[in-house]
């Protein structure tokens, strides 16, 4: 009898458990309802998945035929300084950019949720730029960066500052673009600002009441309570970064891609440019793969380290 | 004598406060909060300022005039020639230091530094200056503040290359047919699968839920290049609006999460009324769930239209001739080949940009509610 047990355990097909009747039928409708999905998550993502994963393997070319060479594609990622070149761009721009981006928007949230008047119209103001098309905010912000007849410079010179040739100068090219995504950061002071007005005033009353200044509030409550909104925002903000292309293509101007000396060549402008103007398909594929993973690995470890930092009330 | 109290309390007044210290202590409040709505009113204007003044900058030198343009310093507001008509043709008027004191003359043409001027008086008479001599300027144009409406006509009847046979409106009107045809798939396929996520019980679903959003952090780069040579050497359907169309039939993470947290908040109630009442699942969501879901069918056709309107990488994927592109790709190809015509191509980028603000305009509460939604739910 025992016996009889363990090797029923064991069967195989495994048995699958009882569905009542109600669940198989709603099984069978819900498959239906999600047909686009499942086909497309077949067509448009496993499938990519898988493909990508076997050209990352191989010398690929795209009209000739596929050759197989194992680790080559990868081995070569380690060898090649513009790799490491714009894995080292595009880090700059998550460890600085995504942070000091993070914060001013934290700070634009909190003056928009002060009482002042005229609040509706300074809402919008402050998120209206991050609607302007990628492409046109990256054109224009191409223009005011411009060294000599920019608006920056110029205001910069009414307060005695000599601006420097931002988009020529390899220093200054990322910077101009952190500025760029600042302008357009509309949509994260949103977020911020709904979660700011969930913040529970009893505490803040009571922390008044307590003598606690605007400063102690703002850092002891407020802060610790939109601490999950800023883990939202970090992990969105990091991933949107590591993919970070169609305004670096379009800052070059007229110029090579990752102008000027490879300042702005960050990991998935180099990719597209291996993939599509040299067309080395397969290395691209391990690249891209790369980029999955080091995404993967940047996500858990964020979502990790953040448990200790993020308070969730209830 | 004042009343003393005990001081075991940190913080505690050690007396209870005259009324002379109880006004000082109100207006000392009053400063303070003056002060500080001073100080929050400054900062958010002055933060403010680094939002709205590219955005002016866009508007203003779309309407500048070629002459403007490149000034420096720029002025804030556009500014054009002054030009008088001679003999049938708008000349520029420049201020002309002569043998005889500064004249107003107007110029036929500037080669090399040495101008042909006429005076308007005497329209048959022509005489030449050098327009600088060292650093003193001989001639220098008249210019009033004028807005030159001509380079929104200007720059949408052009190409983004000479000579291509595609305007701006192609571009235009390119962007318009993948936007409507990117709504109408994502209305299609993303509500039955939020319906299926959001109403329906069954084995597994709860796994395909996370299934679905795990696909969100995929990045795009890692399925890119199947999926381009697929639509390309597979299906043959390279520079066509196809490959940007038709992924969007398939649904997608985003869409049909922000769908099924609406969804989830439809009482369960009226569902299961028409379920006594003998309606088949896809009766309820058609008849039942679409009509109360309006609110949120509207943000994510707006949503669709932004996001296909903005989007740049598929369009530089798929789309490789002229008379295809979008405007994103129009743009930024206009910008590549002549970066000099600032005016027009800020024009273009604010006809790019006029559908945007129109529809936030229109529906800014559709805007909001989307992004609250897809950003904090769950």
């Amino acid at each position: 009898m025992e016996e009889l047990r363990v090797k029923r355990k064991w069967a195989w097909p495994p048995r699958l458990p009882k569905w009542r009747y109600r669940e198989r039928v709603n099984f069978r409708i819900g498959m239906l309802f999600l047909l686009p999905w499942t086909i497309g998550f077949l067509a448009f993502t496993l499938y990519p998945m898988v493909a990508s994963f076997i050209y990352s393997f191989s010398i690929y070319h795209a009209r000739a035929p596929l050759e197989w060479v194992g680790l080559q594609n990868y081995i070569g990622l380690f060898k090649d300084d513009l790799f490491w070149k714009s894995l080292f761009n595009t880090l700059y721009m998550v460890a600085i950019g995504v942070p000091i981006t993070l914060l001013a928007s934290f700070f634009c949230a909190v003056l928009l949720n002060l009482k002042v008047r005229g609040q509706a119209i300074y809402r919008v103001i402050y998120f209206l730029p991050s609607i302007v098309p990628t492409v046109a905010s990256a054109i224009l912000w191409l223009w005011i960066l411009n060294p000599q007849t920019g608006i920056l410079n110029t205001l910069l010179g009414y307060i005695g500052i000599q601006g420097p040739n931002w988009m020529s100068n390899p220093a200054w090219s990322k910077p101009g673009l952190i500025l760029l995504g600042m302008w357009g950061m509309g949509s994260t002071i949103v977020i911020y600002l709904s979660g700011l007005q969930d913040v529970p005033t009893h505490l803040l009353e009571a922390a008044e009441l307590d003598g606690a200044n605007w400063w102690q509030r703002l850092w002891n409550i407020t802060v610790p309570m939109v601490s999950p909104i800023t883990l939202f925002n970090l992990i969105t903000g990091v991933i949107t970064m590591f993919q970070y292309f169609a305004q670096a293509y379009v800052f070059r101007g007229s110029h090579g891609l990752g102008y000027p000396l490879n300042s702005t060549l960050f990991y998935s402008v180099y990719l597209y440019q291996n993939a599509f103007l040299w067309l080395k398909m397969g290395y691209a594929s391990a690249m891209a793969w790369v980029l999955f993973i080091v995404i993967l690995v940047c996500t858990l470890l964020l979502l990790k380290v953040s448990e200790r930092f993020t308070y969730y009330a209830g | 004598m004042t009343a003393t109290l005990p001081t075991q309390y940190p913080g505690f007044p050690s007396r209870l406060e005259t009324d002379e210290e109880r006004r000082k202590r109100g207006r000392r409040r009053k400063v303070r909060s003056f002060f500080q709505s001073l100080f929050s009113h400054a900062a958010i204007n002055f933060i403010g300022l680094f939002f709205l003044i590219p955005f002016l900058w866009m508007l203003i030198t779309a309407f500048k005039s070629n002459e403007d343009v490149f000034h420096t310093p720029p002025r804030w507001l556009p500014y054009d020639n002054v030009r008088v008509e001679v003999n049938g043709e708008l000349l520029p008027l420049y201020n002309v230091q002569t043998e005889s004191g500064v004249k107003q003359l107007a110029a036929v043409k500037i080669v090399e530094g040495v101008g042909t001027f006429v005076d308007p008086a005497h329209p048959d008479q022509t005489m030449e200056y050098e327009i600088q001599q060292g650093a003193t300027k001989i001639a220098e144009p008249i210019m009033h503040i004028s807005f030159r409406w001509q380079n929104f006509p200007d720059a949408m009847s052009r190409g983004s290359r000479p000579g291509i046979g595609a305007s701006f409106w192609v571009y235009f009107r390119n962007s318009l047919i993948i936007a409507f045809f990117s709504i109408v798939g994502t209305l299609f396929s993303n509500t039955p699968v939020a319906y299926a996520f959001a109403r329906l019980k069954f084995p597994g679903r709860d796994l395909l839920f996370v299934l679905i959003l795990s696909t969100m952090m995929l990045p795009f780069q890692a399925t890119m290049i199947p999926i381009y040579l697929f639509f390309n050497d597979t299906l043959h359907w390279g520079n066509t609006f196809l490959p940007l169309i038709i992924p969007t039939f398939f649904a997608n993470a985003y869409d049909v999460f922000l769908l099924r947290q609406f969804f989830k908040t439809i009482p369960e109630e009226m569902c299961d009324a028409a379920r006594v009442d003998g309606a088949s699942e896809w009766q309820i969501f058609t008849r039942v769930v679409l009509p109360l879901s309006v609110p949120v069918l509207a943000t994510v056709t707006v949503f669709t239209f932004l996001w296909a309107w903005n989007d740049f990488t598929g369009p530089l994927l798929f789309l490789t001739s002229p008379k295809n592109f979008t405007m994103a790709l129009g743009l930024q190809d206009f910008q590549s080949q002549r970066s000099m015509i600032w005016n027009q191509l800020m024009a273009a980028a604010t006809v790019f940009t006029v559908p945007i603000v129109v529809a936030f305009f229109f529906a800014q509460k559709t805007f909001i509610q989307g992004i609250k939604l897809t950003g904090l739910k769950e």
